[in-house]
């Protein structure tokens, strides 16, 4: 009987909780739906986008939002409206959202992030007359002749990020803070441990993972981001960068409290970041511009450049990667960071991919 | 009884009616102020029902209760508390790790500053265990006492919330006779305070012993009213049947020479740092014998009882079943050997409550026909089988597809009676089995029970009726912290004498073994 | 009892949780102000063309296959009031294990996908078995081990998939063990389509809905028409019960785990055996939680379970046409847990009027004894004869 009872307790507790989760991603979604039929009202013209978010959706300060901002900046430019579709709580209806946004005509269909390779794989070959875009994700040797791949050389930014990392850090100790050990981040993880050596080399750098590849919530908890990075400043790390997207908030309190700095990522989290105490932190971010990427593309498409099976890299010197200067932080070591750029863009200097 | 005081409690043309029944019929009882009322009936009979009418558990559909003369609507056992109604139920509802002053004052707290106000809460109680003579220790704890100590302190929660009325449910059910007797005198003081009492029995004699006046309940309705001083006990459980009534005295001895069971210095440990639950015990059980244990409960029966089924590992000691040692044999290889099972709890034990009564007729022996075919439950001869049962043993349902659940104590067990019959055990273990359950079903089991025994079936009963064991027992062992600390003849002990080994009274004299 | 009612007591239920649920979620939406007969709209509109409908059709039986599986995991367990937590982990390890055996070995098709149906229903067995023994042998609770074995199972697969069951390139964005080949895998059924002379979209209806259908079935026989079943369920009605009537109780907590760890085990080879082919760092996690949550809606009855993997996924589907039609997708989620809160709340209702309807007609057919029968047993004698 206690165990009917126990049982019972634990379905309330699961329907609750299932309740609050609905509640949570609630504000992302009614905000998504605003923002389409924004989108729709800017303008009448010839670009009907659709957009596929990660897990997430809107409203994550970083990866989604960027891909947004470079989505509704096109629109401001060419006209046209955008459908944004986020994945359910699993991510297993990737390719229901593909397959809608094709078939209610969008053209071209944007997919944001890597792990809609395999739905792409599937999907596009049955909408032949859809371009599709996808970032992060490579489709050269893929055969899908009409989707083009976004990449971001992330290591060439990051390895920027480990010498301004370097530079500024008094204690000659440093740290990063990677959301989940996949290839992808350690990317990140290369370039700032490449910078900050070449920088100062000797260096100390803490190097840890908020959760192992294949278990994702390492992008989306900012309690253990704030955990480690703790770790790393009573270690004595004055400087912590972190890849982590959403567990980044949680890099970004321990810093904070540590009178420690912080680095972001992705987007211009000084911007974003909305808290004024954690805005002093942030020393600069490492940007991925997934928005311009998303634009170019956008606009390329636009004009009819767009041929598909090819990947386009968006790297140090096309702009697609690079370091933020909002709140002037980093504006006494501007001089030796263009310096690494230039080395970097002449290919004197090859980052590392991998740790 | 017409007074010129106003009664202490009237009830007038009571009625309450569940969905499909009638519990309680045009009920009528006075209670002078000052006596002990004492309400008689078989199980079934509606008392339970008037009394949670009475405390306020739940309203009567027609009729109207006086107290003190006073018409009064009762919504809830608090606002039967405040007409100065209190019940001492059956089974104690005390918290085992507190004290006896924190149980006595658990809900109605006096506090001084928000804490519990110990000084205030010592001296009434010490007041009501003076002015009652109820001898209570405030600061012992609970699960440190006896089970008439406990009653005590029930008792004492109720006078603590000023009852002036008390309903004690079947008071005496859990009680040795020598506890029964310390009850009636805490009884007689409460009365001599001015105090009412009303009390709910079905053991006649207890309650021409104590009681001033006598109301008898048959079938949900008042049947009459006697005098316990010019009443027999034998007409009162006329009134109380409505017929004549059965007994479990066996006349003939159908004792055989062969031995069913053995049982050889079995020990059983108990809890860890206590000792054994069951201690050396050695007994045998013969074709056609009734072997009965007595012992206050708690004494190792239970223990024994599962440890002969195979439930509990013995440290020591054999089981010998027919010629074979079962001692290493699970629980199930036992019951396919032939042991039978009437658990002292069938609700813990014997049933499935929410399962339907076709599938409660396999518990027990789902490797056996008619249950099974194969590797599969053969449903359509179980179910068949459960009607056969439901007939022959007088199983008042529906149908074999009804929930357990929904039977009555007394249908369950003729159930469990039924299914256990059915396999032809050799030994059959009946631990209380006519518990709770109605004068009818009683004298059904007990026939059933005589009927095996002479078919050759070896019992071993253990119950906490001392008539039942008398009557039914062919040899009698008394139990006690885990040893059998005497074998008593049946034909001549008295249930006193029977207390009185129970409790360590007696010297350990065996008296005739038979 | 009739037909008719049987199936009515059954059905009580799950219709008063609909009904709750459709109540409370029109509540909500309303307070979020979204109109709840738009979003019914949009929730049965499978589509415009055939192929779209059959599409949705497929994509709704897709992904109610594992949740089905999960569900059915689950139940196993609690038949006998074991809470397998677990189901996550399970299948987890089983798929990267069958995953990764798969892709190594070559064989003749029907036996190259038995064996990786096989591996994956064993791992996921040995995988509860660590929980039916700790429970067996040291008391812990199922609950307590099934959730540390989850994080486990999470650590230890990424730590097989980064190191020793690698199959893709350095550097690949998605780490995965190698691709099972052609013999290893499970064609659609989409050719069922073709026979009905319905549309056959490119999306192919998993194989493993035939071996799923005949797992569910299996489950069935086994729960409701064995001996084994019974004991089991007797063991979960009342394990003390179970016990007196000859239920070795910690064999059977092991038999149960192995058995819902084996279904378990399942749960990853729809999608394995029929699209990845793989295992990766991508694969669909935390089926094993929504098992529980369709195991309690389906009142841990295969049928029932089937049912509501299907409302699950129906519901799920919706979320993407929702979201296009501008209406907020977390309805879905909203809906899903509305109804598993009313199905509690149902259960606990109908069980209470079946019960109370059960007591009556038993108290009707006990009704006051009748005259006869009480005086047919009448043994001379008097209660008080033994006292003087």
């Amino acid at each position: 009987m206690r165990r009917v009872r126990g049982m019972k307790a634990a379905a309330l507790l699961l329907a609750g909780s299932m309740a609050l989760a609905a509640c949570a991603s609630d504000e992302d979604s009614s905000s998504s739906g605003s923002g389409s039929s924004g989108g729709s009202s800017a303008s009448s013209g010839d670009l009907q986008i659709g957009l596929a978010y990660d897990t997430g959706g809107r409203g994550d300060k970083s990866f989604n939002d960027s891909a947004y901002a470079g989505v509704e900046a096109a629109i401001k430019d060419l006209g046209g409206n955008v459908t944004e579709l986020t994945p359910n709580a699993d991510a297993s209806n990737r390719v229901d959202l593909l397959t809608q946004l094709a078939d209610d005509g969008n053209n071209p269909v944007i997919a944001v992030g890597f792990a809609f390779a395999d739905a792409l794989a599937e999907v596009a070959p049955q909408y032949p007359d859809t371009q599709f875009a996808v970032v992060d994700s490579s489709v050269e040797g893929t055969g899908l002749d009409n989707v083009t791949g976004l990449l971001f050389a992330a290591n060439e930014g990051s390895f920027l990020g480990g010498v301004a990392a370097a530079l500024k850090s008094e204690s000659g100790h440093i740290g990063f803070v990677g959301g989940v050990e996949s290839p992808l981040i350690q990317e990140f993880e290369a370039g700032y441990v490449a910078g900050a050596q070449a920088a100062k080399p000797g260096i100390v750098i803490d190097r840890q993972y908020i959760s192992p590849n294949g278990d994702f919530s390492g992008f989306s908890d900012p309690a253990k981001g704030k955990i480690l990075a703790q770790g790393m400043f009573q270690s004595g790390a004055d400087i912590v960068y972190h890849a982590a997207g959403g567990s980044g908030q949680g890099v970004f309190e321990a810093a904070s409290e540590a009178g420690g700095r912080a680095i972001g990522v992705d987007s211009d989290q000084y911007e974003t970041v909305g808290d004024p105490a954690l805005q002093a932190v942030i020393m600069t971010s490492v940007l991925k511009r997934v928005d311009n990427a998303i634009q170019g593309y956008l606009t390329d498409y636009s004009e009819g450049s767009i041929s598909g099976g090819t990947d386009e890299v968006n790297d140090l010197e096309s702009g697609g990667v690079g370091l933020s200067t909002s709140g002037g932080q980093i504006d006494d070591i501007k001089t030796q960071i263009d310096d690494y750029t230039q080395k970097i863009v002449s290919g004197d200097i090859e980052v590392p991919t991998t740790p | 009884m017409t007074e010129s005081t106003p009664l202490a409690v009237e009830l007038r043309g009571i009625t309450k009616r569940f969905p499909g029944v009638v519990a309680n019929k045009d009920i009528e009882l006075r209670v002078a102020r000052g006596e002990v009322h004492a309400i008689v009936g078989e199980n079934g009979a509606g008392k339970s029902t008037l009394m949670k009418t009475l405390y306020g558990m739940h309203r009567p559909d027609e009729g109207q209760i006086l107290v003190d003369g006073r018409e009064v609507h009762l919504r809830s056992p608090n606002d039967a508390i405040a007409a100065g109604i209190g019940m001492v139920h059956q089974h104690f509802m005390l918290a085992d790790n507190f004290t006896v002053l924190e149980n006595i004052v658990l809900g109605s707290e006096p506090t001084k500053g928000g804490r519990l106000d110990r000084a205030t809460a010592r001296r009434r109680i010490a007041e009501i265990s003076d002015s009652y003579s109820l001898g209570l220790e405030p600061d012992s704890l609970v699960e440190d006492l006896g089970v008439g100590d406990r009653q005590r302190v029930e008792i004492a929660k109720v006078l603590y919330r000023g009852a002036t009325i008390l309903i004690l449910d079947e008071p005496t059910a859990v009680l040795v006779p020598q506890e029964v007797d310390e009850l009636f005198g805490n009884l007689a003081e409460l009365k001599r305070e001015g105090l009412t009492v009303i009390f709910i029995s079905h053991k006649l004699d207890e309650v021409r012993k104590v009681a001033d006046s006598i109301t008898v309940i048959r079938r949900g309705t008042t049947v009459g009213t006697a005098d316990p001083r010019t009443t027999t006990a034998r007409q009162l459980a006329e009134m109380m049947v409505g017929a004549e009534l059965p007994t479990p005295a066996t006349r003939d001895s159908t004792v055989r020479e062969t031995p069913v069971l053995r049982i050889d210095h079995l020990t059983v440990p108990g809890a860890p740092g206590s000792r054994a639950a069951v201690d050396e015990v050695s007994m045998t059980v013969r074709e056609g014998e009734v072997v009965g244990i007595a012992g206050v409960e708690g004494n190792g029966q239970s223990e024994l009882i599962d440890a002969i089924l195979g439930l509990r590992v013995p440290s020591a000691g054999s089981v010998v079943l027919g010629d074979e040692d079962i001692t290493a044999w699970s629980t199930r290889q036992r019951r396919e050997g032939g042991v039978g099972f009437i658990p002292e709890d069938r609700h813990r034990q014997g049933m499935l409550l929410d399962a339907p009564l076709w599938e409660n007729r396999i518990l027990g022996h789902q490797t056996r026909p008619p249950a099974v075919k194969g590797a599969f439950i053969d449903r359509k001869a179980a179910r068949e089988d459960t009607a056969r049962i439901m007939r022959e043993y007088d199983v008042r349902a529906p149908g074999p597809n009804t929930p357990a659940v929904a039977l009555s104590g007394g249908n369950q067990q003729k159930l469990i009676v039924g299914r256990e019959m059915s396999a032809h055990p050799r030994v059959l273990l009946a631990a209380h089995p006519t518990r709770g359950v109605d004068v009818g079903a009683q004298s059904v089991i007990w026939e059933l029970l005589k009927d095996a025994r002479a078919e050759g079936l070896g019992i071993v009963l253990v119950s906490a009726d001392l008539e039942e064991l008398i009557g039914l027992s062919d040899t009698l062992h008394v139990m006690l912290r885990g040893q059998l600390v005497a074998t008593v003849d049946p034909r001549q002990v008295t249930p006193e004498e029977l207390g009185g080994y129970m409790t360590g009274g007696h010297e350990a004299t065996p008296a005739g073994a038979a | 009892m009739t037909l008719v009612r049987r199936v009515g007591t059954l059905l009580l239920a799950p219709a008063l949780a609909v009904a709750i649920a459709v109540v409370i979620s029109a509540v909500v939406m309303g307070l979020l102000g979204v109109s709840p007969v738009q979003v019914l709209k949009v929730m049965v509109d499978l589509g415009d063309t055939p192929s779209q409908q059959i599409t949705a059709v497929v994509a709704i039986l897709n992904r109610a296959l594992p949740l089905f599986l999960a569900g059915l995991a689950v139940a196993i367990g609690f038949r006998m009031s074991l809470f397998n937590i677990g189901v996550e982990g399970q299948y987890r390890m089983a798929t990267i294990v069958a995953a990764t055996i798969g892709a190594a070995v070559a064989l003749p098709k029907p036996l190259h996908v038995a064996l990786i149906i096989v591996v994956g229903m064993a791992v996921g067995a040995i995988w509860a078995g660590i929980v039916a023994v700790l429970k067996v042998t040291r008391g812990v609770s199922e609950v307590i081990s099934s959730i540390m074995l989850n994080f486990i199972a999470l650590g230890l697969a990424s730590y097989l998939l980064t190191g020793p069951f690698r199959g893709s390139p350095e550097g690949a964005s998605i780490v995965s063990t190698a691709q099972i080949p052609e013999s290893g895998r499970l064609g659609g059924l989409n050719g069922v389509f073709d026979v009905l002379g319905l549309a056959n979209p490119p999306r192919q209806l998993y194989g493993f809905l035939v071996f799923a259908v005949l797992v569910g079935v299996g489950v069935w026989v086994l729960l409701q028409r064995t001996r084994f079943g019974f004991d089991l369920r007797a063991t979960g009605l009342s394990p003390s019960a179970a016990s007196a009537s000859g239920v070795d109780a910690r064999r059977m907590v092991v038999k149960t785990m192995l058995l819902s760890g084996a279904v378990a085990g399942l749960v990853g080879l729809p999608d394995l055996l029929g699209r990845t082919y793989e295992y990766s760092s991508d694969f669909t996690s935390g089926l094993g939680f929504l098992g529980i949550a369709v195991a309690l809606l389906g009142r841990n009855n295969p049928g029932g379970i089937a049912l509501a993997a299907i409302l699950y996924a129906f519901l799920d589907r919706a979320s993407v046409p929702l979201q296009s039609a501008s209406l907020p997708s977390s309805v879905v989620t909203i809906i899903q847990g509305t109804i598993v809160l009313a199905v509690v709340v149902a259960n606990e209702i109908a069980g209470r009027i079946t019960r109370r309807a059960a007591e009556r007609a038993s108290r009707q057919s006990s009704g006051p004894p009748p005259e006869d029968s009480m005086t047919t047993r009448t043994i001379p004698g008097v209660v008080s004869e033994g006292t003087p």
